[in-house]
């Protein structure tokens, strides 16, 4: 197996496990923060003041992992020397927004800006469009990636919506939609469509399979 | 409650039968397993199918039997409560649901609530786990055919199966919990004692034992736990040696696995809402399904990049800190206390 040289969505992917162990750490630390401070066993007011507590810890890992998914985005439709400047002008949007509005309608913008650009990655998608920018190949497996991340978006929409009961339970059903199927395409991509394509000669899949991010 | 007790009984004494033989199957597994395990020639290479067929029909015929017995309960055990207190009870219930997002139904006369219990609570979870990994271990050496990697699958097969027959046997003592909840129901003697001990059982068999994400969220883990202790051995497997095609195999379970962790995870979140509120952040089973999931992800986002320079290792690394996460993260139901305690 050659070794490949180091890519923008490797960096990116790099930065985002780092995230998600920093993430797990903080999960590990809850349990057990949970346990020793006997918390099922708080007054509510106190079992309250708990979560608030590690809510403010976990934010910014949140806001880093909403960043870099802002980031990851557009990586699909533009050219890296643009994606850099893409990434400056949404953290400066976002810091604009953040200034005057607060934290919170930053993230919202972010994930807006996400929502709308990952609409049109799914598009181009559907349609097999050429000016897709995916390391691999192969119609399913950009179309699973595509909703994967798409589901990711409105997971994170989601749990900011989480006390508005009829926007949140149809904002999750769509997540769950999304994300089940965008792991079936990338995951069985090869299957797929060979069942599809069967009788029309070899698949069009034509690199290894993968996660496709 | 007699009328189940004949049942019990048979159940009791079949299950009995099952385990040993279970467990035969399971000594001459794990014997065959260590075997090739420690040599570098193949020993009676033709015994290893069938013994990984007797063992997984054997687990299907267990499986097979704990579904009967709970058509059994569901058939012969229900909340039946004299016709003078519904028109009372039902005023109660329609009082409680009164401003609650999700309500109690109410009693019905002509259909009293009846138990639709799922496979897989108490020790009966531990007996679908394994089923899985032994279909899965099927699969796996059909693929594979090294002596050692086929040791590897029989004898961690023989390990689950004495957890079972020594620590989580569900043949035994069926269903300790459950039963010593509704035991008194069927032992009340007046209707005022029955119509509280109704108001006891009825919300948990509604919110618990007959919720419909009961029959998603917890089987779609199972099975992901049976995948991603196949990635263990794989990715064991890669530290020893630079193998391809166990690589695929592992990868292909993992694929498998995260797709099952995801989707049981997603339908655990409005089960969560429906039955404990929004308030369950935090919640230290929880905490470490979000870490196994990130670990898995993590392991999968590394394997596309498995082809650079250590990269192969460090994966390999990941699919087996996944594993122990997943331990982890089951064994945190006994350890720490929270709503999905098994204490």
């Amino acid at each position: 197996m050659r070794p490949r040289a180091a890519s923008y969505d490797y960096y990116l992917i790099l930065a985002t496990v780092m995230v998600l162990f920093a993430i797990s750490a903080l999960c590990v630390y809850a349990m057990f923060a949970f346990k020793l401070a006997q918390v099922q066993s708080l007054a509510p007011a106190a079992k309250l003041a708990h979560m608030e507590r590690l809510n403010h810890i976990a934010a910014p890992l949140i806001i880093a992992l909403i960043t870099l998914l802002g980031i990851c985005i557009p990586k699909r439709l533009l050219p890296t020397n643009w994606l850099n400047r893409f990434a400056v002008l949404l953290l400066a949007s976002a810091g604009t927004v953040a200034a005057i509005y607060g934290v919170k309608a930053a993230l919202l913008v972010i994930l807006a800006a996400s929502l709308i650009l990952q609409l049109a990655v799914l598009v181009l998608a559907v349609t097999a469009s050429g000016l897709l920018r995916f390391e691999r190949s192969g119609y399913w497996l950009r179309l699973g990636s595509t909703l994967m991340h798409l589901g990711l978006i409105l997971f994170v929409l989601d749990l900011f919506f989480f006390r508005q009961r009829l926007l949140h339970l149809a904002l999750f059903w769509t997540t769950t939609v999304a994300t089940t199927s965008g792991m079936v395409f990338c995951f069985y991509a090869h299957p797929l469509a060979r069942m599809l394509q069967r009788g029309k000669g070899s698949g069009e899949e034509a690199a290894p399979p993968g996660v496709g991010s | 409650m007699e009328t189940l007790s004949h049942h019990l009984a048979f159940f009791t004494a079949a299950g009995r039968i099952l385990m040993g033989l279970l467990l035969a199957a399971a000594c001459a597994s794990g014997l065959w397993g260590l075997a090739n395990l420690c040599c570098r020639a193949p020993r009676l290479p033709k015994l290893s199918a069938p013994l990984l067929r007797t063992a997984t029909t054997l687990l299907v015929a267990g499986f097979l039997l704990i579904a009967w017995f709970h058509f059994e309960i569901h058939q012969l055990l229900p909340l039946a409560l004299p016709g003078e207190l519904v028109p009372w009870l039902n005023r109660q219930l329609t009082a409680m649901n009164q401003g609650a997002a999700y309500g109690l139904p109410l009693y019905d006369p002509a259909a009293p609530p009846r138990y639709v219990l799922p496979l897989w609570i108490e020790n009966e979870k531990y007996f679908f786990w394994f089923l899985c990994y032994a279909g899965m271990a099927l699969v796996a050496h059909r693929r594979l055919t090294h002596h050692r990697f086929r040791g590897a699958l029989l004898l961690l097969l023989a390990v689950q199966v004495a957890i079972l027959f020594f620590a989580a046997n569900p043949f035994v003592e069926p269903l300790p919990r459950f039963f010593a909840e509704v035991r008194p129901w069927f032992a009340a003697a007046d209707p005022g004692q029955q119509f509280g001990l109704f108001m006891r059982l009825y919300p948990k068999m509604t919110f618990y034992y007959n919720a419909h994400y009961m029959w998603f969220h917890p089987p779609l883990l199972f099975l992901s736990y049976g995948a991603i202790t196949l990635v263990f051995i794989t990715s064991c497997w890669m530290l020893a040696r630079r193998d391809p095609a166990v690589e695929a195999l592992g990868y292909d379970f993992a694929k498998f696995g995260f797709l099952m962790l995801t989707l049981g995870m997603l339908l655990g979140y409005p089960w969560a809402l429906q039955a404990w509120g929004p308030n369950w952040w935090w919640d230290p089973k929880i905490c470490s399904s979000i870490m196994l999931w990130a670990v898995f992800s993590t392991y999968l986002h590394t394997r596309l990049y498995a082809n650079k320079p250590h990269m192969w290792y460090f994966s390999s690394l990941l699919g087996i800190l996944s594993f122990v996460a997943m331990l982890f993260t089951f064994l945190a139901s006994f350890y720490f206390p929270g709503e999905h305690t098994f204490q």
